[in-house]
């Protein structure tokens, strides 16, 4: 089989501009894009920078993005991505500072966020003498989120990280969720205390593209909506540098029992609070002109608004 | 210059837990690892870790079966503490958050693993070892542990007789330290690496068990080479023997059980060297299918497989573009572990002062001539903690080493003049790759003396090639180029000592099989190998084998 690799060289001691160097490559059929890589280290150009280690699809050490899609170089067959033209593209992952060639910083995409959320368990108190006795259901979520291999593909597909390099992401969350739902774990709310601080859970936008771009089907995005909920429940509405979080909860909760709609001038207004929405102001005002924006409180009642009043009445008698 | 009393390489499960146990006992302990710990090989261990925990099982029982699983090789007072230290190490491990897979009753479940006579490995899913090196990472955080992430041990300090420390190599920066400590604790992994193809690890390259070789510590067992059944076609992606161990099937080309033949009470449960032997056998017989035999496990039913294989199912469809619930997928053994080592004693001690060792790269005389699936994670923990708790101990005893400018100096001139060095005829990588074929071809599965002696003759040309290549890298930062030529000497080192103790050992034991001696010899050979460096290649000893309570008998299943 001929393909060509085009990859990504950039090397910081060298200097310059990153480019794209391609290598042609004969392979075997059933070839994988590492295979390739390591072809050209060992073959071709020996200064070719890339991370590997298991082999084997459990470590998530060759995380790259091949072909514009996250993948792990060393159970990606070849001829299952190459183009037409035989062509296969590898580059680094996205959101992330490239080191040299292939291999980035995964302390600051990562291991760095993972070492914030106390990555340990703390038990509610002693160890029994022999193992916790405990159902084998309550452990199924932490086994789920422990197959997690840290690849970092659900916080480069993150919509929030490009524009904030400082939210924790959801692979650090779903450390997080290991420990939250771990039975043998004492702290779970000053762990969603915690992890409601700005930065934290609540800065997630839920839109699903960590769901889609884990390789192990974890969810992240689910597990993060798990979190929220188990803190909301706990009646942890937010973290304390957070206040706003819990106002919104709150205002949009109050809003939809009013009237049966959300009032979003409301919610804007009661969510920041009156000093800190004029600084929203000019973008009220554009919102305002163009009818987005509807006065708040003046709300008409959507019909059949009391049956919905009498529903969440219900559900917070169930949930106090 | 880093200065910590006790220093472990490695940072997969064994050198992780040995970091552990000295900290608990107060040592101030630092980790160097060629890879973030949680990228170590002994993630991808899947099937579990034995201990007598259910009702009816017993220490006993697990010694039995780890002895007689290792063709009666083993040290049987080393399997006996193994089998009496098993229950703590994984309910410790359950304690610091494994979450280990329960019963109907809330207690530890167990599953069936190939050569155990009962049910016996606790497990999480299909992903034991990766869970345990998560929950020992985070013990590491937890512990503050300092860990230098990505540098390369080239060497290790010495004074006199005694070892102080080591000398590395930064991968991001190409800069070369001195880490001194007073106890050194190697848990780099074993030598799969050195066969091709391997289903190990890329770092699995001998790293750490030619340093001690040639540090005048004795490797033991050396030609014992574990070969697993199910090394997948392609690159041999190893899948794990849980799924014999709950019933897969292993076929030939006419579809039939071929281990009924061999192993008629136990099948495809029988211990890996028998099933990887008759799989070859097979195979080399002309009874395969196009060179492989199959994994069926169609049988256990898609569903039953999608809930408790997933991960592994998933990897075989998308490397191997095959379902395992509709279709069998075609395997062949390939190189796994090495059983042989640096030969340590109960506390991780090597032999050289200060040195210590554990996991992979170790011999505690546990596995004899065949290690069992379920023992390996566990030798490395309970090991592990062992030989972390003795450098701890040595640490306070031992005084600071002198000299140490001298051998970084020396250390850094070797780079240096490897650097500078024209890049030569030839690529590292190509002497690598035809050197494994070598090995498996002439020392894989099956051995006798002249293929053994080609062996010998091909690794004296690979080392004359070896010693006239460069690099063609020339930077400082990442390269990798660099790495691999100080890989490969490691591996060049310890294929001469697995060809030698093959040579030496004139029958056929677990692992070991030689056409020229195919049956075992209780009278000459119920001794370990071990093998002592000498500059024009090493001398192979023997030791006899402690026997405490289990004598040899047939070894039949």
């Amino acid at each position: 089989m001929e393909a060509t690799f085009k990859v990504y060289r950039y090397d910081a001691e060298v200097g310059g501009k990153p480019a794209f160097q391609p290598y042609r490559l004969t392979l075997p059929e059933e070839a994988t894009v590492l295979d390739g890589l390591f072809k050209i280290r060992e073959e071709v150009d020996g200064s070719l920078a890339f991370r590997a280690s298991c082999n084997r699809g459990f470590c998530g050490e060759c995380t790259l993005r091949i072909n514009r899609g996250g993948r792990l170089a060393c159970i990606t067959r070849v001829a299952s991505v190459m183009t037409k033209e035989g062509e296969v593209t590898v580059e680094p992952v996205r959101n992330v500072f490239v080191l040299k060639d292939l291999v980035f910083d995964v302390e600051a995409l990562l291991w760095g966020k993972i070492k914030s959320v106390e990555p340990w368990l703390r038990p509610a108190g002693p160890a029994p003498a022999r193992e916790y006795l405990l159902p084998d259901e309550q452990l199924q979520p932490v086994r789920n989120a422990m197959k997690c291999y840290y690849c970092g593909l659900c916080d480069e597909g993150c919509s929030v990280i490009p524009f904030d390099k400082t939210f924790v992401g959801p692979a650090a969350l779903t450390k997080a969720y290991r420990f939250v739902f771990d039975p043998r774990d004492g702290a779970r709310a000053e762990r969603l205390r915690a992890l409601g601080e700005p930065k934290g859970m609540w800065d997630c936008v839920h839109c699903f593209e960590a769901d889609e771009h884990c390789p192990r089907g974890i969810e992240p995005t689910h597990r993060i909506m798990d979190l929220r909920d188990t803190a909301v429940g706990m009646g942890i509405k937010s973290g304390t540098k957070n206040p706003q979080v819990a106002r919104h909860y709150d205002s949009f909760a109050a809003s939809v029992k009013a009237s049966g709609w959300l009032d979003e001038g409301r919610l804007a207004l009661e969510t920041w609070g009156f000093r800190r929405i004029f600084s929203l102001l000019p973008i009220a005002w554009r919102a305002f002109r163009r009818g987005k924006l509807p006065l708040p409180y003046r709300h008409p009642k959507r019909p059949g608004a009391d049956r919905i009043a009498r529903i969440l009445e219900k559900v917070e008698r169930r949930n106090p | 210059m880093p200065k910590h009393e006790v220093l472990i390489v490695g940072g997969g499960i064994a050198g992780m837990r040995a970091a552990l146990a000295a900290r608990e006992r107060g040592a101030d302990v630092a980790l160097v690892c060629k890879v973030h710990p949680l990228r170590a090989g002994s993630g991808s261990s899947q099937g579990g870790m034995n201990a007598a925990v259910s009702d009816g099982d017993s220490m006993e029982l697990h010694a039995l079966d780890t002895v007689k699983g290792g063709d009666y090789l083993g040290d049987q007072d080393a399997v006996e503490l193994l089998a009496a230290e098993a229950p703590q190490a994984v309910i410790e491990l359950d304690h610091w958050g494994v979450p280990f897979n329960r019963d109907a009753t809330g207690r530890l479940a167990v599953r069936a693993l190939c050569g155990a006579g009962r049910p016996r490995a606790c497990y999480v899913d299909e992903l034991t070892g990766h869970a345990v090196l998560q929950v020992l990472y985070e013990q590491l955080l937890k512990a503050g542990i300092p860990t230098y992430e990505e540098w390369t041990v080239t060497g290790l300090l010495l004074e006199g007789e005694a070892c102080g420390g080591v000398v590395a190599l930064e991968l991001a920066s190409g800069r070369i330290e001195a880490f001194t400590a007073n106890a050194v604790v190697l848990a780099t992994g074993g030598c799969a690496r050195v066969y091709e193809p391997s289903g190990a690890a890329y770092g699995v390259t001998a790293d750490g068990v030619s340093l001690a070789y040639r540090a005048g510590a004795p490797l033991m067992d050396m030609e014992m080479v574990q070969f697993h059944p199910l090394g997948l076609k392609g690159r041999g992606i190893i899948l794990t023997d849980a799924l014999l161990g709950e019933g897969g099937y292993l076929l030939n080309g006419t579809g039939e059980r071929f281990m009924l033949k061999v192993a008629p009470t136990v099948g495809e449960r029988a211990p890996r060297d028998i099933m990887a032997r008759a799989a070859e056998e097979e195979i080399l017989a002309g009874r395969g299918a196009d060179g492989w035999v199959s994994l069926d496990v169609r049988h256990l039913g898609g569903e039953s497989l999608q809930r408790r294989f997933a991960v592994t199912s998933q990897l075989v469809k998308t490397v191997g573009g095959r379902d395992l619930g509709k279709e069998p997928a075609p395997v062949r053994p390939v190189a796994h572990r090495s059983i042989g080592g640096i030969r340590v004693d109960r506390d991780g001690a090597t032999g050289v002062m200060g040195l210590y060792a554990a996991g992979g790269c170790a011999a505690t005389g546990v596995h004899g001539a065949n290690g069992l699936g379920g023992n390996w994670l566990l030798e490395a923990l309970v090991f592990g903690r062992r030989a972390g708790v003795a450098a701890a101990g040595q640490a306070r005893a031992a005084r600071a080493p002198r000299g140490i400018e001298s051998q970084v100096e020396e250390g850094r001139r070797r780079i240096s003049e490897i650097v500078a060095r024209p890049s030569g005829p030839e690529p590292a990588g190509r002497i690598r790759s035809e050197l494994g074929g070598l090995m498996r071809q002439q020392v894989g599965l099956f051995r006798d003396a002249s293929g053994l002696e080609a062996a010998a003759s091909g690794l004296r040309q690979f080392r004359h090639r070896y010693e006239r290549i460069g690099i063609t890298s020339k930077g400082k930062r990442y390269n990798y180029d660099l790495v691999a030529l100080l890989e490969l000497g490691s591996v060049l080192t310890v294929s001469e000592v697995i060809v030698a103790a093959a040579q030496a050992r004139r029958e056929s034991r677990g692992a070991h099989y030689r056409q020229d001696h195919p049956e075992r010899d209780d009278t000459r050979w119920l001794t370990h190998t071990l093998a002592l460096f000498r500059p024009d290649g090493p001398r192979i000893e023997s030791r006899p084998v402690v026997i405490t309570k289990w004598h040899p008998q047939g070894r039949r299943y």
